[in-house]
């Protein structure tokens, strides 16, 4: 059965690359917003999401990502926070919101693979 | 001590403890003092009593005698070195030498010899306080005399009233002094900024200064019935510096800084409390730390921004070293890398811009007369697509008025402001630029006003708008790195000058630049006024 990646980011340029990245793990769709973002999950269940944090106006990714763990439906899918905001504080934020991963950006495709192969897998 | 020994006469002997002599000599501020008429009648009496032609209150100087009162005697001083007196001033009783002439201290004194012709001479010393001898009452006549015991009891006591009305004008001094003391002192704690207040052991206000009145906004005798506690937000109890809040007798606070001695008063420990109303310091601690505030956001904005477009250009080259794609799309993906990698350089480069307005102020700018008509021709003129350069209409205004401005900086500002109308309007809609006098706040001046009919702002986009790296959401695919309006508010801030933005969304926007005529320096130190 083929996985399941959702891509959320506001930068098109930043979501072609994730998506060429990711392509050999499995089927991997995208939403530039937060809203767009559960649009789509709520026709169905990814197995990873790849989360940016600032996404411009509406719902931030790390409110996305609060909301997301504790929704029932969504349980078992992982969270990757993918964000340029690195500093550590940034960090511990993130994974306070529940996200199983962090990675800053700018970030190197073959890491990101590992990661996020890592995720799904586990 | 050497010196003083080889320059002195043999006729003109120290006091053993001459320094300290002098001292109160100097401090009883007598030498060279006015005549004064209660020394003047005891000279007066003492020539009338013992019959002779001269009566002197004389004060031994360090190096002359000077007569506080003189009967009898064309100079006002004499050398030490001739003096009698200071003779007289080293015995305990009435020195009297009945012919000089015939005395070996004095036979050869120029006094003696000489048109003065000093032959009788007695002298008793006055002496104030602890035994020191300031000067004497002497008598001299120009024949020889005899003087006896009951003359020397009667010189003696007529020195005894000299010294008294010294002593008496001492005191006075002394009372004069302590006056000027107490009312400087007083006049001190009136003028003090801190407020100062005394406290009873009972913790109750005894006395404060009028600042303390001002800070606590009731008199001294209503802050008594209010409890030193409830004053100063504090117990009154001995502190270097308490930082808390000071209560007004209306019940209002203030921030205040609080420091607390004891002292002994009558034999019972009172509290001085100083307070000083630190509102305006505190504001300035939260200026401070609101500014850096605003750095550190600035800073962690900044780094998020110069990050992004980093990570399409090491994230594509990555990919494109490591896979293997078709030509097109390794060309798109090289297209994607060069355009982030302009991004990247254009924010930089706006990044330093915002830096360097913001560091340098006015001093930084060129200011110059300006045509702010040609200024907007020459934005037009600056837009390299055609198309969208043909969308801008001028509206010179009448008379081509000029502003003293820094021509590239108004520029870039006025470039911003369009380069957003163009940007967030349909690509067929014409931008208007209009130029116009007008005066504000009864300052001359030129606006420029950019119109777009494009998607408009919100209220609140409206407020975000300056804030450096916002960029509205409504259009994604607009270039841009969100700093062209932050740049916009500096400039315009550096010139004194105001922007403001009118807007409904989907109805278009209409942002107005005004400059003051007169130039920066003199509109911003009106302001100040």
């Amino acid at each position: 059965m083929s996985r399941r990646i959702l891509v959320v980011d506001d930068q098109p340029d930043l979501r072609l690359l994730i998506r060429l990245t990711l392509r050999a793990l499995g089927e991997v769709a995208q939403a530039a917003s937060a809203e767009a973002a559960l649009a789509q999950l709520a026709a169905g269940k990814p197995d990873l999401l790849i989360l940016d944090v600032w996404l411009g106006e509406g719902i931030s990714g790390l409110e996305l990502c609060r909301r997301l763990k504790l929704d029932p439906a969504m349980a078992g899918m992982k969270i990757m926070l993918l964000s340029a905001c690195g500093q550590q504080s940034d960090i511990a934020t993130g994974l306070a919101a529940g996200a199983d991963y962090y990675m800053v950006k700018p970030f190197s495709p073959e890491l990101l693979v590992e990661a996020a192969a890592g995720l799904l897998d586990s | 001590m050497m010196m003083m020994h080889e320059t002195l006469s043999p006729n003109a002997p120290r006091t053993t403890d001459e320094e300290r002599r002098l001292q109160v000599l100097i401090d009883l501020d007598l030498l060279d003092s006015a005549p004064d008429e209660r020394f003047d009648r005891i000279t007066r009496l003492a020539a009338r009593l013992f019959d002779v032609p001269t009566a002197l209150v004389s004060l031994v100087d360090a190096d002359r005698q000077w007569f506080k009162s003189r009967v009898g005697m064309p100079l006002s001083e004499t050398p030490r070195s001739l003096s009698f007196c200071a003779h007289a001033i080293q015995q305990d009783d009435v020195m009297v030498i009945r012919d000089a002439c015939q005395d070996e201290r004095f036979a050869t004194n120029p006094m003696v010899l000489g048109d003065a012709g000093v032959r009788f001479y007695a002298g008793s010393p006055i002496e104030i306080g602890d035994g020191v001898r300031i000067g004497t009452l002497c008598i001299v006549d120009r024949v020889p005399r005899e003087f006896g015991e009951d003359q020397r009891t009667l010189l003696r006591d007529l020195a005894g009233i000299v010294a008294n009305e010294v002593a008496a004008l001492e005191l006075k001094a002394v009372a004069e002094r302590e006056r000027r003391s107490a009312a400087a002192l007083r006049a001190l704690l009136e003028h003090l900024p801190d407020g100062v207040l005394l406290f009873d052991p009972e913790g109750r206000t005894v006395s404060c200064n009028p600042a303390a009145e001002r800070m606590f906004g009731a008199p001294c005798q209503t802050l008594a019935s209010h409890p030193a506690a409830s004053l100063i937000g504090m117990q009154p109890k001995a502190v270097a510096r308490h930082e808390g809040n000071g209560q007004r007798v209306d019940g209002s606070t203030f921030a205040a800084e609080v420091s607390i001695a004891e002292m002994l008063l009558e034999g019972q420990t009172h509290l001085v409390a100083t307070v000083r109303d630190v509102a305006w310091h505190r504001a300035e601690q939260e200026r401070v730390r609101a500014a850096n505030e605003r750095r550190h956001d600035y800073f962690r904005t900044a780094s998020h921004e110069l990050r992004t477009p980093m990570a399409s250009i090491l994230g594509f080259s990555e990919l494109l070293l490591k896979r293997e794609f078709d030509a097109a799309t390794g060309r798109e993906l090289i297209d994607i890398i060069h355009r982030q990698a302009n991004r990247l350089i254009g924010l930089v480069n706006q990044m330093l811009d915002l830096a360097r307005i913001d560091s340098g102020g006015s001093a930084q700018m060129h200011p110059a007369p300006l045509d702010l008509t040609q200024v907007a021709a020459r934005v037009r003129d600056g837009i390299d697509d055609a198309a969208q350069a043909a969308r801008i209409r001028l509206q010179p205004a009448a008379g081509s008025p000029q502003v003293l401005a820094d021509p590239l900086r108004v520029q870039q500002a006025l470039a911003n402001i369009v380069a957003n109308a163009l940007a967030y309007s349909a690509s067929d809609s014409p931008v208007t630029l209009a130029v116009a006098s007008q005066e504000r706040a009864g300052r001359p001046g030129v606006t420029v006003t950019v119109c777009d009919r494009g998607v408009g702002m919100t209220a609140e986009q409206r407020r975000q708008v300056y804030d450096a790296f916002w960029r509205a959401g409504a259009l994604p695919d607009v270039p841009g790195n969100g700093l062209g309006m932050t740049i916009v508010r500096e400039i315009v801030a550096v010139h004194c000058g105001q922007v403001e933005i009118a807007s409904t969304p989907g109805d278009g926007t209409q942002v107005t630049l005004w400059l003051p005529q007169a130039g920066a320096a003199e509109a911003c130190a009106e302001a100040d006024r």
